[in-house]
């Protein structure tokens, strides 16, 4: 799961576990390179948000994964509905039930950005 | 501990039973701040396969996003040295002031500091004897 805004990575990586995936997550594509070229973990499917900060985008990673690592699924998500929608199709072919409709997935991510908004910055 | 008579309760009881065979008690949340993604994923990893909910935090100010937002988070495990405007040490000390039921271990591969020890629940160093830690934190945590 690559996300750089934490409330989101949370949410989705949270809502896909309870779906039954294993999910490893990083905040960016150098995270999840390191991750691909280093842990000893087999990875199947790379979930990534599109717009990132650092030297790689979502497609520039979704490139470099087709090019260097074909065998992986590569899903871009570039909103927080088109994450929950997508999470919810992997949630279908998950292990387990998915534990509650996209929407919620939504909603939560929605609820928490505006509590977090109410309180004053660090 | 999930609604009974709700399908939400019973699809979330389902969805915990499988992936943590540990006792309800121990659903606590732990956030863990860590900016290296591997080290970062790899004490996630061991935590969650202890039953712990875990969610991640790359720096401290992702950290205080989570706190902020009212995630209710039982215990903090954070490194010290991170790139961003606050280092470990000082979210810790923002969490002591600002949270004081949460526990806070610091995790580090810096040298054992004992101020930093004895002013918070503990200090791992790094690479952490993962037993030992989570060891330490059921202890903390019950």
């Amino acid at each position: 799961m690559v996300e750089d805004e934490v409330l989101v990575r949370m949410v989705i990586s949270d809502y896909l576990r309870g779906c039954g995936y294993k999910v490893i997550e990083a905040i960016n594509a150098d995270e999840a390179l390191a991750v691909l070229q280093h842990l000893d973990v087999r990875v199947d499917i790379i979930f990534s948000d599109i717009e990132m900060p650092g030297a790689m985008d979502g497609f520039a990673l979704a490139t470099w994964v087709r090019r260097n690592r074909p065998d992986l699924e590569v899903i871009l998500a570039g909103s927080v509905p088109r994450a929950a929608n997508a999470a919810a199709e992997l949630c279908d072919s998950g292990s387990l039930p998915k534990p509650y409709e996209p929407q919620i997935v939504v909603e939560r991510i929605r609820r928490l950005m505006a509590t977090r908004a109410r309180k004053p910055s660090a | 501990m999930s609604g009974a008579g709700s399908d939400k309760g019973r699809a979330h009881s389902r969805a915990a039973a499988a992936a943590a065979p540990a006792p309800a008690h121990e659903q606590a949340t732990i956030l863990i701040v860590e900016d290296d993604v591997l080290v970062r994923a790899m004490a996630a990893d061991q935590l969650r396969e202890q039953g712990y909910s875990v969610v991640e935090a790359a720096s401290a100010d992702e950290a205080l996003s989570v706190l902020h937002s009212n995630v209710g988070v039982a215990l903090l495990m954070t490194d010290v040295r991170m790139p961003g405007s606050l280092d470990g040490a000082a979210l810790a000390r923002m969490v002591r002031a600002e949270y004081p039921a949460m526990k806070v271990v610091i995790a580090s591969g810096d040298r054992p500091d004992a101020e930093l020890a004895d002013r918070f629940d503990g200090f791992f160093a790094k690479p952490y004897d993962v037993p030992r830690l989570v060891r330490h934190i059921r202890a903390l945590l019950n």
